[in-house]
């Protein structure tokens, strides 16, 4: 039997003991003895939420296609393994050889959203690995992190080596070709970090000072220490989606995940624009893959997975070219083996509601809008090109189709919402059950249609139109939800609405994270420390914890989210190059302060700046 | 036509509980493109049952499947088919083609038998010098074993005599390993845990942690206590 990290005696104590002996079909297998390079990569959340992402699937397929690096995986321990990992001493260990990671060359992290950020310190800690990128010493491992987040490392810029920004697939060879060398020369970290600052996409935080105003705090300058070091970090962009690394096989958990199918990257980016979705900025221009990469790559998952269901991954499937012929390739030649074909954000049209009825049973299952804002003027506000018509058209159609349930999804909190953008939002949601009763002769109706709002609060993001914008105390989000809550109760088919919203205290320190500068450090430090981490989880988040870190470390959570932005402010990413301009944000925003609509990538270009790259949607024929 | 297949799951598999084994297996039957039969209706799934749920931590050489298929492949073929898809402590060792008449394995089956051990060579009942003369006088010749057993609905008492159908103990290199033949199945289901944990209590070791011993199944049967057949012993190879 292969040796395991733990003993038996604290597998059969814990939850889920299969989330830590590795062992999952499809997992890499390799000699260590055999490679030059030992890669832990790890998501930052427990094994089930970890699992189930696509870009360390990309990235662990791709780093192990070379025969000079093994690549393992390494989730956050659930917190009762945590305790029993600290009380005994036990390092964190990778789960295909069930060495310890302190012994790696690298432990790399994908950051996925801001509430992870004390789960890196976790990561680190039960590795046993000094927690600050200033205390590691030549054989500690390389901590690099990568993901959305990356585009502004700034609140964990004392704990990781390197930060890589943009996509994976473009500088990962350099950057282990360069740590190869250092190696066989006799490895010395800061001439190591300092030659991996010139590799494009490549940030290291600890070469670079801030100063900051006495005025008013915000950052006076921003510049490396060196001269030889870039002052700018390119994001960097996989050029051509067909060629690019993709793996032909994906592991198969034992403990159900939470996508347990089939992923199917159609494209990366989106030609939308809507002016709160970072997503929707930082992963421009919109690129496709061809229709027949992806029928092959279709196939080739199924089989060497053996999943039933197969699920399209983009931030708007609905506007994939070919999306009508390959959903007709899985439905003829995928569907009658059982598999199923999950199909989320789409437009919800004649096109796409033909195609859920052949896929899904229509009885059961909901048709989901994402209108996002409730009155037209905030939608044109956040340029959710989606009009009224377009909702209750599609609800009605949706109706006629045998549908009668509905989920709505709505941010609350968006800039100059009034009560009466609120108001429209439980009004649209009677609306469309008005739109049920109208359509569905009495006869032929399975009961109340049902309705069910959730709202989120809206939080500003770098890299998007609104990274000016105010947030509110956490009070005041729920009195927003209280307007909705109130206004839905004077609707006339209130019986067939539901509204759920979401807790704000998590909000509020999310939004500290997302525009924050690396005076945030300690408090993150401290508050972990106190035992904060798994903050994405309600059960464990401790808001009076984090209160107190920032209280310590003299953090203003007034400065950090509340306060509205100069527009010339230098902000602390700003030394990310995204390819959007800063001149077309702040169009973009004056836009949204007019109400004022732009057309989407495929109607007309808006300059935004990621045209620079010289792929996708800027490139082809409109 | 049915199938039954006959596996091992071993060694570090001992961590997956039954329902990721299900879920892994029907992944495993898929990729290794059995032709498999799937049930009618608007979420079709693999006509797939298995006999007795193992819990976490036991090892078994003598779990079984019975899965629906649509045509006939070859045993060999089948066998190996499926053993291309098996991870490391998961290994199948026989596919075998059931009579129509045969009974689906998670019903049939009327007992299973074991081999416990200790994990620990330190543990106390390793240290009692007359264990199998105890081991006599607490099942060859006693008329019962009245235990208490705790349900979902309280406790009960039951007497555990006529439900274990063999209590062999031998000690080797000094510590001692139990052979079991026990009741199992859906209405006497006798886990190993209990009629170990009852014999400690005879022998004065009332302070009984049951994740002190090692146990594996050996195989599952079918029939009366006196005409017991193994559920691997049904059906031919084709
Ligand atoms: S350059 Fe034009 S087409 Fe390209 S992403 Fe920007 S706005 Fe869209």
């Amino acid at each position: 039997m292969k040796k395991l990290a733990l003993s038996d005696d604290i597998l059969m104590q814990i939850d889920k003991p299969a989330r830590y002996i590795g062992n999952e079909f499809n997992s890499v297998k390799k000699n260590p003895a055999d490679v030059d390079i030992r890669f832990a990569m790890c998501f930052p959340d427990v094994y089930e939420v970890g699992m189930s992402h696509l870009g360390i699937a990309i990235l662990y397929d791709m780093l192990n296609k070379r025969e000079d690096t093994y690549c393992e995986r390494v989730y956050s321990p659930w917190p009762d393994l945590h305790n029993l990992m600290k009380e005994r001493n036990i390092p964190l260990f990778a789960l295909e050889s069930q060495d310890a990671i302190r012994d790696f060359d690298f432990i790399g992290m994908t950051l996925q959203y801001e509430m992870c950020y004390t789960n890196i310190l976790q990561i680190l800690d039960l590795a046993q690995v000094s927690l600050l990128t200033a205390e590691r010493k030549n054989d500690d491992p390389i901590v690099i992190v990568g993901g959305p987040c990356a585009t502004n490392p700034e609140p964990i810029a004392d704990f990781v080596d390197l930060v890589y920004v943009g996509e994976g697939e473009t500088s990962y060879p350099k950057l282990l070709e360069l740590y190869k060398e250092h190696k066989k020369a006799g490895f010395d970290r800061a001439a190591f970090l300092r030659a991996a600052s010139k590799i494009p996409g490549i940030y290291v935080p600890s070469l670079y000072e801030v100063t900051y105003k006495e005025s008013d705090s915000t950052i006076e300058s921003f510049k490396p220490i060196y001269d030889d070091v870039p002052a700018v970090i390119e994001r960097q962009v996989v050029k051509d989606m067909d060629s690019s690394s993709y793996p032909t096989k994906m592991l198969i958990p034992f403990v159900r995940a939470i996508q347990d199918r089939v992923v199917l990257e159609i494209q990366r980016g989106c030609i939308r624009g809507c002016r709160f979705c970072q997503a929707g900025m930082i992963y421009r221009p919109n690129r496709e893959k061809s229709v027949d990469i992806l029928k092959e790559q279709a196939k080739e998952l199924l089989a060497s997975t053996g999943h039933e269901e197969i699920s399209l991954s983009s931030l708007s499937s609905s506007d994939y070219h070919a999306l009508g012929e390959l959903m007709d390739f899985l439905i003829d030649d995928c569907l009658s083996e059982g598999v199923n074909v999950s199909l989320p954000s789409l437009r919800i049209d004649a096109f796409s509601l033909d195609v859920m009825s052949k896929v899904q049973d229509v009885r059961k299952s909901s048709i989901t809008f994402a209108p996002e804002a409730g009155s037209q003027r905030m939608r044109n506000v956040i340029n959710k090109g989606l009009t009224v018509e377009d909702i209750i058209g599609g609800a009605t159609l949706a109706f006629k189709g045998g549908w009668n349930k509905v989920k709505l999804y709505f941010m609350l909190g968006l800039p100059s919402e009034t009560d009466e953008d609120m108001q429209a939002i439980p009004r649209l949601a009677n609306d469309i059950a008005a739109a049920y009763y109208d359509t569905v002769p009495k006869e032929q109706r399975q009961g109340r249609c049902q309705i069910t709002i959730s709202t989120s609060f809206f939080v500003p993001k770098p890299f998007t139109p609104f990274q000016w914008a105010p947030m509110y105390e956490a009070g005041e989000y729920l009195r927003r939800a209280k307007v909705v809550n109130d206004e839905m109760k004077a609707q006339l088919n209130q019986k067939s609405l539901k509204y759920n919203w979401h807790h704000s205290d998590v909000t509020v320190l999310e939004g500290v994270f997302a525009r924050g500068d690396r005076r945030l450090c300690p408090a993150i430090l401290d508050a972990y420390k106190n035992g904060c981490f798994f903050d994405a989880w309600g059960d464990f988040f401790d808001f009076d914890k984090w209160l107190a870190a920032f209280e310590k470390n003299n953090i203003s959570i007034d400065f950090y989210a509340y306060r509205q932005r100069d527009l010339d402010e230098i902000l602390p990413w700003d030394f990310i190059n995204c390819h959007v301009t800063k001149d077309f944000l702040k169009r973009e925003w004056n836009n949204a302060m007019n109400a004022k609509v732009t057309p989407n990538c495929k109607m007309n270009c808006n300059g935004c700046g990621a045209g620079i790259i010289g792929s996708g949607v800027c490139h082809n024929a409109r | 036509m049915r199938v039954r297949v006959k596996f091992e799951k071993t060694g570090i598999m001992r961590y997956v509980g039954h329902l990721d084994l299900m879920r892994f297996f029907q992944k495993a039957v898929k990729r290794s493109e059995l032709p498999i039969r799937y049930s009618e209706g608007f979420n079709p799934h693999q006509i797939m049952s298995f006999a007795s749920p193992l819990g976490v931590g036991l090892t078994s050489v003598g779990e079984y499947m019975d899965i629906d298929l649509k045509s006939e492949v070859a045993s060999v073929d089948g066998l190996s088919r499926l053993n291309e898809n098996m991870v490391e402590g998961l290994a199948i060792t026989s596919f075998k083609y059931l009579p129509d008449d045969a009974e689906k394995c998670m019903s049939a089956v009327t007992a299973a038998s074991y081999v416990v051990t200790y994990k620990d060579t330190n543990d106390d009942a390793c240290y009692i010098d007359n264990i199998a003369d105890l081991k006599v006088k607490f099942f060859d010749e006693a008329h019962e074993i009245n235990i208490v057993k705790k349900t979902k609905k309280g406790e009960r008492e039951l007497d555990l005599k006529p439900l274990i159908y063999r209590f062999n103990l031998e000690i080797v290199d000094g510590v001692p390993i139990y052979d079991l033949l026990l009741s199992s199945g859906s209405t006497d289901n006798i886990k190993p845990e209990l009629v170990i944990k009852a014999f400690h209590e005879f022998i004065g070791l009332p302070e009984f942690d049951d994740l002190s011993l090692d146990i594996q199944r050996i195989d599952m049967f079918t029939g009366e206590p006196d005409s017991l057949i193994s559920l691997g012993d049904i059906g031919d190879e084709h």
